[in-house]
């Protein structure tokens, strides 16, 4: 019987026609638009699937597991506790406790990395899926920043010891957090879908986006708090990541808002960023399958 | 007919039959004249790519008719139509754009100018196996797989035990895919690309995995699936693939369309310009220059040719004619027990070896070995053959005359040749076969 019902089915998903023309689709902004949230809502189920099945394949084929989403932080926090003690290097003082203050921004910072590289990795790792089959390629990226998201959880708990070993003040701020963090993951996927679709057909990209996010780091206020003087500290403060990832680190500990125009000129940009390159990421995916060896 | 073990199917089939007289003929893919250019230069090609971005970016592109420095069109101007039901297939030489083709229609990549219109679901059976994982198990693998290819996980949990069970995987569904034979991983992906339900299924040369036995149980399952109306797009170089399965087919030669309508027509066509297109010349006869005495063995090979069944000289023999394989030589002094063997060989695919004759083994009508006493003057050792049994297609020959089984005389490799199609045959077939039908009522 239910083989009976499957013809009607498909009479009525097939009525429409689909053209795949030269033309460039920014021509019709409307139908672009409605295509791209189409698609949008059409690649959940996908990406779903993409992420389960990259999360078992990743823990599956390791031993120590989920351990290696905090492993850096620590060793990271360790490092600069014991070099900043020993006089090695002088840091100002921060309102937290150092290791916790480091390694609570080195957990934000890693997941501002991971969303900049989810694009890449994303379309890079499925290049040969891209190339043979035509599924949304929204899909990969929500995939990745379903991945990230994961990772986030993990550092969580990191997080929370955190604060219950160095007895950290929480105030009902926190539950803007996420809120806050959300936009450093936009602002993060923003720069990284800029650079995916140049990141396949260029292999230098992926080698100088390793180069860059260390350097990158220096700029950011991680381990070391804000600076207020000077030539660095301006271009600190001209770092969009600076005021997410602080307002973030503010918002689940003291509450206090220290740069809140920033925080809204940031998200703005990863607002409309994000947006744009969606865009440019649809378009861009043809020419660089194209380039793709089937 | 072999009906798979879909009890079902044949229900629809038949309720689908039905149904098929009241529509009309209902085109549910357009290809209208689709022209696209690549660049065989990488670094150069790269650049293209990312000006073509820009300029899609801008909206400044819309047509883009001029190539650019070192671009050809790897397909120019092809049109066609696809019928609901109908089974199309794309012939043509490795690189004359078939599945550039399919991959414009696939929607992969932008056409440059032209335009493709699809009604239905697609399903490339290009990538088969998209996505596996090699940790994961078969089980998990199937899931991926299909939601990739745009099921929703209802509709996988429906296909997912026919996937199975048509993969014939068994067990091992839940073991990881890298612990599977490559026959296996191809049958699961095969499996989970079929049951997907398409409109309009792309085949990419995709059936030349998996052992015979797999082989015709796909080849079943497409029958089934022409059954219930679906429509196909096979690309293959093979004529023989094509036509088993396709009812209409086009030709394309350099990217662009030089036939296109009823299949064994178009296979016609490619088959001549394959076989026996420019090349025909220098095919099909082979002459020696004069030897000096010095160089001679007592016995020069002076040419090699054909003869048809009035005895006229000919370049290519026609399948299942009465044909003579003529070895005409000057003879020096005289030569007892002259002997020749022939070894014929296709000279595509993997150059088996096909016929293998040897005088000595003895004569269809005396049975006796044959060896040849010449003396010396023109001779023509000629082999007849009542109805040339090979097909049509390309074979090259190695000849070697001997004296008393041992001493080499002459030895000749590769004499090319081809031959005709015989009138009586189709192209499909492989050898001739002699034959007549028979009516006997009883």
């Amino acid at each position: 019987m239910n083989r009976l019902k499957k013809p009607a089915q498909n009479r009525n998903a097939e009525a429409a026609w689909v053209s795949h023309t030269p033309e460039s689709q920014i021509r019709h902004p409307r139908l672009l638009i409605r295509q791209m949230f189409r698609d949008l809502l059409a690649s959940r189920e996908l990406a779903w699937q993409l992420l389960v099945r990259d999360i078992r394949a990743k823990y599956r084929q390791s031993f120590l597991g989920i351990f290696w989403a905090i492993i850096p932080a620590i060793v990271t926090a360790v490092g600069f506790s014991i070099a900043k003690s020993g006089g090695v290097i002088s840091l100002g003082e921060t309102d937290l406790p150092y290791p916790a203050y480091v390694m609570f921004s080195m957990t934000l910072w890693q997941t501002f990395v991971e969303a900049l590289q989810a694009p890449i990795q994303g379309v890079t790792q499925a290049k040969a899926m891209l190339a043979k089959i035509n599924f949304p390629r929204e899909a990969l990226i929500l995939a990745k920043l379903g991945q990230v998201l994961f990772n986030f959880g993990i550092k969580l708990m990191l997080i929370v010891g955190l604060f219950i070993w160095f007895k950290m003040p929480v105030t009902m701020s926190v539950i803007l957090a996420p809120v806050a963090l959300i936009h450093l993951i936009m602002l993060g996927t923003f720069f990284g879908l800029l650079l995916a679709p140049i990141g396949v057909l260029y292999q230098d990209l992926a080698m100088g986006l390793t180069l860059a996010t260390g350097l990158w780091l220096f700029i950011t206020p991680v381990v070391y708090p804000v600076p207020n003087e000077g030539l660095f500290g301006a271009v600190v403060k001209f770092n969009p990541v600076t005021p997410l990832l602080v307002t973030t680190r503010e918002l689940a500990t003291t509450g206090a808002v220290s740069d809140p125009q920033g925080f809204w000129w940031a998200s703005a940009l990863a607002f409309c960023g994000l947006l744009v390159t969606w865009v440019f990421y649809r378009i861009a995916m043809p020419y660089v399958v194209e380039r793709v060896s089937s | 007919m072999i009906v798979d073990a879909d009890n079902g199917s044949n229900i629809v089939g038949k309720f689908e039959a039905d149904v098929r007289q009241d529509e009309t003929d209902e085109v549910i893919l357009a290809v209208e004249g689709i022209s696209k250019k690549f660049c065989r230069d990488l670094k150069r090609s790269l650049f293209y790519g990312m000006s073509d971005i820009a300029s899609d970016l801008t909206g400044l592109r819309t047509k883009s008719d001029r190539l650019r420095t070192k671009e050809f069109w790897a397909l120019d101007n092809v049109s066609f139509e696809l019928k609901k039901g109908e089974a199309l297939g794309l012939i043509g030489k490795n690189g004359s754009g078939k599945s550039t083709l399919l991959r414009i229609i696939a929607g992969l990549i932008k056409p440059d100018l032209g335009r493709v219109r699809v009604k239905g679901r697609v399903a490339p059976l290009i990538a088969l196996g998209a996505g596996f994982s090699p940790i994961l198990t078969g089980r998990e693998n199937i899931y991926t797989n299909m939601s990739i290819l745009g099921l929703s996980k209802r509709e996988i949990d429906a296909q997912f035990d026919r996937v199975v069970e048509f993969a014939e995987i068994g067990e091992a569904i839940d073991s990881p895919v890298q612990t599977y034979s490559s026959g296996m991983a191809a049958r699961l992906g095969f499996a989970s690309a079929i049951h997907t339900e398409p409109d309009i299924i792309l085949i990419d040369e995709v059936l030349a995995v998996g052992d015979s036995k797999f082989k015709t149980k796909c080849y079943n399952k497409l029958h089934e699936l022409r059954q219930k109306r679906k429509s196909f797009i096979m690309v293959s170089h093979s004529s023989h693939a094509i036509a088993t399965v396709c009812e209409s087919a086009v030709y394309l030669q350099k990217g662009s369309k030089v036939m296109g309508g009823e299949t064994l027509a178009v296979i016609d066509r490619y088959e001549n310009d394959l076989f026996l297109g420019k090349a025909s010349k220098s095919l099909g006869s082979m002459s020696f220059p004069a030897k000096s005495a010095a160089e001679s063995t007592g016995l020069d090979l002076q040419a090699l040719f054909f003869r048809d069944k009035h005895g006229e000289a000919i370049d290519s023999p026609i399948s299942g004619e009465l044909t003579y394989l003529v070895m005409a030589c000057i003879v020096r002094e005289p030569i007892s027990e002259v002997s020749a063997v022939v070894g014929i060989r296709e000279l595509s695919g993997e150059s088996r070896l096909l016929v293998y004759l040897n005088s000595w083994d003895g004569d269809r009508q005396s049975g006796q070995s044959k060896y040849f006493d010449l003396s010396p003057g023109r001779h023509e050792i000629q082999i007849e053959i009542p109805n040339l049994g090979l097909g049509l297609g390309l074979y090259t020959i190695n000849i070697a005359i001997r004296r008393s089984k041992l001493y080499l005389l002459e030895k000749v490799d590769s004499f090319k040749f081809a031959i005709k199609k015989n009138p009586q045959q189709t192209s499909s077939s492989m050898f001739f076969m002699p034959h007549s039908w028979k009516h006997v009522e009883k």
